[in-house]
């Protein structure tokens, strides 16, 4: 008998379908992944048997019976839990105050923390999942805290898991981890619902792969049945070219040369440590590392956002490292930041606005402060043709284009300024199949006309189609340097987690040997 | 795909139209419905006093004069509130700047007594607006260096900055005699009432120029929403505050100096409740003291909230609720209402723009969602 | 001089100020925890002594008084609730509008009422100092003893009632279920949302709260201690109480100590305006003392104080 299942569910929204008539189920013990890309659907689906959506046309079935899941409670009564990809920890509290939120141990209101403490041990203990009850949330790194977020559903008394791409943040030796922990909790019993739209994954972890495409469930499979080529053009609808084009490198004189770098993050700790490096014109360098390893700290530093606290940092043999962000766009950098909704674009200004941020107070766009408005819209609409913005008019407002038209209003307005360095960081997050390739396009154009790139990822895939040469960052320091296709993913990942020589190994968890074997 | 984005503009000018004017127009009414509610509750007759609202307000040039004598420090501190509000600021303090400005007002009127108008006016003015924007200076710079919440540190300097002036009217400043007031300014640093400036004739044949109290003041506050509009739509001072308004961290990204642009804001939104505080001293009462401003630093708020902080949008805004404000005393004589009523009036109307505005939002993401979807 | 400044009654004087303070602050505290500004505390205040002298007249008793402003206060809060939490207003913009409202509405009712603007008469119920002893006689300990019950035991019911609710809701908020889900409400609503907590529900209940401690911060102003009502009583102290929120860090035995500051400021401007002849300021000037105070500690706190992290931010489900 299916642990849950879903017939036919439907929820709309103003204006989109967001799950046409999706039918599944799951067996108890049983993995299975809903792949699918950004905005396929996927996250909707798993809200609506959360509870945190009610959907408008379907029924759920849980261990057979006919079930309204109304609230997240009411999941949890029913034995659902869910990791989302986003953390639902509250930073200040402590890992049990974060795990026993909603269902603590009390008497007439008064919570009993030593029980509560106790339980918690006695689950991570039982699980293998090691945590230190009294730390705060905003202490641990992003693997812990997942494990926390795990330990909650566990802790709930989950028996259906539902993982919202769990593995976006991690690198390859947690993501291993991870798989462990999976098939553990599946060996205890419990079965899994693993949302993610990495092909790899997939194949290495699912017993069964459902996929889905604007909505609609297009295909169900398992692993031994297909490739990552299959599965890909099932994703995505046609045929997919996994790599982009390149053509050989040819370096130019240094534009960014970075010497003893020193800066501090926003609780005043030393994020980076003493970085040295340099791009020169016509390549592209790519910092890999764990998120929070300080990669932040240096694009901010060179693009003039945050004041290192020693070093320099040179363009093109002029000295900017106490450029602010205004002088530094003006000497020829430019960035595409991490998150566009929070720092690339200002939602509530027009695409043409938005295009002229950072220029503003330049000719043509304004002179002597009073603004041309006949020369920003011609930009505008020179640069919505140039990189393929969907759009009826320059003056529609940002927040009303979609995600992927929003990342190239950014990089239009950034490679359109025609720097000498462009400063990429996660340029393709969030992004759909063919506005990646769009963007990885742009750069290597970039790239080719001889210009120098600096790329911080945390997708080692990005890195390897595009880099030139990869700088791995542990804690601050670059700790390896590999030239294009020298190394693998194992390998990058063993660097970006302090092996080779740092103080840390990569950390083991109870399970670690097991993930291992099972590569 | 290609449906949804040409349905877009379309559709997106016709909520335009509808937001900018419909909701604020359904607010007010709203209000004053809710209002004659509370009156007939009241055991007042609120038809006799809404009759006795509008012969207060518009029913003889002297009445709309009255409205247009209210209405124009309204402006000057709808302004004020409307740009902090483009930049992400909450000047609630503009009474204390429009305390601030008049004193300037006050002190250089009576120095200037001599000078002729063209050269005592603009300095009165520029006097006041100096002395609006030092008193939000410091607010300013607790905001962008350390995050002070304007809110907060602006209402504290209206409360010092009343005191301050209400020592000066009994001490240094005070004129001879009892009451306690600064000196009259001089007649050449007045701002002459409309009606003086037609000859009796005139007057005589079109008797609808006679506006009573109104001064030119209302001249140069509508210049003044003139000017902050284009502010804002035209220069990149204006670019810059909205951007720190909507979106300070990618300003920032972008290359503004966040810290500066709140200053600048700040001081400027500073300077117009500075202005408010001239007009009335140099149109109205040719003199400052205590109770000299009947709150109009707070009603700015509302006028900001109604304009949905349009500059131009101000001007509307002003003249309703210094229709309210003129009408309201004949309303207290005639049919006995207290005038409070319209401070209820008032908070109902900012409640119910407030609320829109989430509306407003809902409708933006249903756009987003529909455009994401087919994008 | 210093000796005639610096008596048992200027620090029983502060315990006295400081209490309609740090009853709003607290109220700011539990409000502003579970994610809803409350700049609305100085309207609510307002409405809160207006009740407590309108039930003080009609019915003569001082009691009645309190629960008429606690009473008013979470009416009044639950307009805030309603268009913060429902509506999902800009929660400041909502604030200010309550504060006018208060003003308007104390206006007209004491004209409907009373006939009159301005203020009423006397309330003939006062709230009375809870102990009655004998000031200590000569020597050192007769002094202390004298300190002890000025400082002490010489309050009306409200003060030590404040410092109940500091103490209790400290402990409730680090202690008990409803504390630990408060504090997540305010952090981190989403996250409250998904393990079963009903945040709208919970912002409500803190709101209601922060009306009933604002209502009984009104009501110890008029009936502990100035014994009438007065159009705009309040005097800004609801931005007082709110700074002294952020002083305190939003934890309730802060939000207290904050106030005994503020409060003693008051006391001693008071106390100092006794001596303006020998002193030779002009009285303003220690009026203004209390507000240049806020701004002071403001200026000095605030890069270290760090507010809950999603007040203000109306909560969007799903």
């Amino acid at each position: 008998m299916s642990v849950l299942e879903l017939r036919e569910i439907t929820k709309v929204f103003p204006g989109v379908v967001a799950n046409d008539h999706v039918s599944l189920s799951l067996e108890e013990g049983e993995i299975i992944a809903l792949l699918g890309e950004n905005g396929a659907g996927k996250t909707t689906l798993m809200n609506v048997v959360y509870g945190l959506l009610s959907c408008d046309g379907g029924e759920l079935l849980v261990d057979g019976r006919p079930v309204k899941i109304k609230s997240p409670r009411h999941a949890i009564d029913l034995g659902i839990g869910m990791v989302h990809q986003h953390f639902m920890l509250v930073q200040p509290l402590t890992v049990t105050e974060n795990i026993v939120l909603g269902h603590e141990p009390a008497r007439f209101g008064v919570i009993d923390f030593a029980t509560a403490r106790k339980k918690v041990l006695e689950i991570s203990a039982r699980y293998g999942l090691k945590v230190d009850p009294d730390s705060r949330i905003m202490d641990l790194s992003v693997g812990m805290q997942q494990r926390v977020e795990i330990l909650k559903a566990l802790y709930q008394g989950a028996r259906i898991l539902i993982l919202d791409e769990p593995t976006a943040v991690l690198t390859p030796q947690e993501v291993r981890e991870l798989f462990a922990v999976v098939r553990s909790l599946v060996n205890e019993g419990l079965s899994v619902v693993f949302i993610t739209h990495k092909l790899e994954e997939v194949m290495a972890v699912a017993d069964r792969i459902l996929v889905m495409r604007d909505g609609r469930l297009v295909g169900e499979t398992r692993p031994s049945d297909t490739d990552t080529v299959g599965l890909a053009r099932m994703m995505v609808g046609r045929d997919v070219v996994l790599r982009v084009e390149k053509a050989p490198r040819a370096c130019g004189d240094t534009v960014l040369e970075v010497d003893g770098l020193h800066v501090k993050d926003d609780r005043g700790l030393e994020a980076v440590r003493g970085v040295a490096l340099s791009v020169r014109g016509g390549e592209i360098v790519a910092i890999a590392g764990v998120d929070g390893n300080g990669q932040r700290e240096i694009v901010e530093s060179i693009v003039g956002l945050r004041k290192p606290t020693s070093g320099t940092i040179r363009l093109k043999g002029e000295d900017i490292t106490h450029a602010s962000a205004r002088s530094s766009i003006e000497a020829g950098v430019s960035h595409i930041p991490e998150d566009r909704h929070r720092r690339g674009l200002i939602l509530e200004f027009t695409i043409a606005e938005n295009l002229m941020l950072g220029d503003h107070r330049l000719a043509p766009y304004s002179t002597r402060g009073l603004m041309r408005p006949t020369a920003v819209t011609a930009m505008a609409k020179r640069r919505i043709v140039d990189y393929d913005v969907r759009t009826p008019s320059e003056r529609v407002l940002a927040s009303a284009l979609s995600g992927g038209n929003q990342q190239k209003v950014v990089v239009a307005r950034e490679i359109g300024r025609d720097p000498e360095l462009l400063v990429a960081a996660q340029p393709t997050r969030g992004l759909d199949v063919g506005a990646i390739e769009f963007v990885h396009r742009q750069i290597l154009k970039e790239r080719d006309s001889g210009k120098a790139v600096l790329l911080v990822s945390l997708e080692l895939e990005e890195i390897s189609a595009l880099a030139d040469r990869i700088l791995v960052i542990y804690e601050g320091r670059i700790v390896k340097e590999f030239a294009a296709g020298e190394a693998d993913d194992e390998t990058l990942g063993f660097y970006m987690t302090g092996g080779g020589g740092s103080k840390l190994a990569p950390e083991t968890g109870a399970t670690g040997a097991r993930g291992e074997g099972e590569r | 795909m290609s449906e949804t984005h040409e349905a877009l503009p379309e559709q997106r000018r016709w909520m335009g139209v509808v937001q900018q004017i419909g909701a604020p127009v359904i607010s007010v009414i709203i209000a004053i419905g809710i209002g004659s509610v509370i009156m007939w509750v009241s055991g007042y007759d609120a038809g006799a006093a809404f009759a006795a609202l509008f012969k207060g307000s518009f029913g003889s040039p002297k009445a709309f004069g009255d409205t247009l004598l209210r209405a124009t420090p309204l402006i000057f501190t709808g302004l004020a509130v409307a740009y902090g509000f483009s930049a992400g600021l909450f000047n609630i303090g503009a009474e204390g700047q429009l305390f601030m400005g008049g004193l300037a007002a006050a002190y250089l009127g009576v120095q200037l007594a001599a000078q002729p108008w063209y050269a005592a006016v603009p300095v009165l003015l520029l006097g006041a607006m100096a002395a609006g924007a030092a008193w939000a200076f410091v607010p300013a710079v607790l905001k962008a260096r350390i995050g002070a919440h304007e809110v907060i540190t602006t209402m504290m300097f209206t409360y010092i900055g009343k005191y301050l002036v209400s020592w000066l009217v009994v001490g240094p400043l005070k004129a001879p005699g009892q009451i306690p007031q600064t000196v009259t300014i001089g007649t050449s640093a007045q701002l002459p009432r409309i009606q003086t400036l037609f000859s009796e004739a005139t007057l005589e044949a079109l008797p609808f120029l006679r506006f009573g109290r109104a001064h030119m003041g209302i001249v140069v506050a509508i210049l003044f929403a003139v000017i902050m509009w284009a502010i804002l739509k035209y220069t990149t001072l204006g670019y810059e505050a909205r951007a720190v308004g909507f979106n300070p961290t990618a300003a920032e990204t972008g290359g503004i100096s966040v810290s500066s642009t709140i200053i600048k804001a700040l001081c400027i939104s500073g300077a117009l409740a500075g202005l408010s505080g001239a007009v009335e001293v140099m149109g109205v009462h040719y003199k400052i003291f205590d109770q000299f401003s009947s709150g109009f630093g707070f009603t700015g708020i509302a006028v900001a909230l109604v304009a949905k902080k349009n500059p131009l949008g101000v001007i509307p805004a002003a003249l309703l609720f210094g229709a309210l404000s003129a009408g309201s005393g004949l309303m207290q004589l005639e049919a006995d209402v207290p005038q409070k009523i319209i401070s209820i009036i008032q908070a109902v109307v900012i409640f119910l723009i407030a609320a829109e505005s989430v509306i407003q939002w809902f409708i933006k993401r249903r756009q987003k969602e529909a455009l994401s979807h087919a994008g | 001089m210093l000796g005639d400044i610096l008596t048992p009654d200027l620090f029983a004087s502060a315990l006295r100020m400081a209490t309609p303070l740090a009853l709003a602050a607290i109220g700011g505290t539990l409000c502003e925890r579970s994610g809803v500004v409350n700049i609305a505390l100085e309207g609510i205040m307002l409405i809160g002594a207006f009740a407590a002298a309108a039930a003080g007249l009609a019915t003569g008793s001082g009691w009645l008084g309190l629960l008429a402003a606690i009473a008013a206060g979470v009416a009044v809060s639950a307009i805030h609730a309603f268009s913060s939490i429902n509506l999902k207003s800009d929660q400041v913009v909502s604030g200010t509008a309550i504060n006018i409202l208060a003003l308007g509405v104390t206006g007209f009712l004491m004209e409907l009422l009373y006939g009159h603007p301005g203020t009423t008469d006397p309330v003939p119920q006062m709230l009375r100092p809870v102990f009655h002893f004998p000031n200590g006689g000569e020597g050192v300990l007769g002094t202390v003893w004298t300190w002890i019950n000025s400082i002490v035991f010489s309050h009306t019911p409200i003060v030590y009632l404040a410092i109940a609710v500091a103490v209790i809701a400290q402990w409730a908020m680090y202690r008990t279920r409803w504390g630990l889900r408060l504090r997540a409400l305010g952090e981190h609503p989403r996250a409250a949302d998904t393990v079963g907590i009903n945040v709208s529900r919970g912002r409500w209940i803190a709101v209601m709260m922060s009306g009933a401690l604002g209502g009984m911060a009104g009501a110890n102003l008029v009936l502990e201690q100035v014994g009438s009502f007065t159009e705009n009583m309040t005097n800004g102290r609801g931005f007082i109480a709110l700074a002294a929120n952020i002083f305190g860090r939003w934890t309730p035995v802060g939000s207290y100590l904050a106030s005994l500051l503020f409060g003693f400021a008051d006391a001693l401007q008071i106390k100092l305006q006794l001596f303006r002849a020998e002193i030779d300021i002009p009285p303003q000037f220690f009026l203004m003392l209390p507000y240049v105070l806020t701004v002071v500690v403001l200026a000095g706190v605030i890069g270290r104080a760090v507010s809950p992290a999603a007040v203000g931010v109306p909560y969007e489900k799903g």
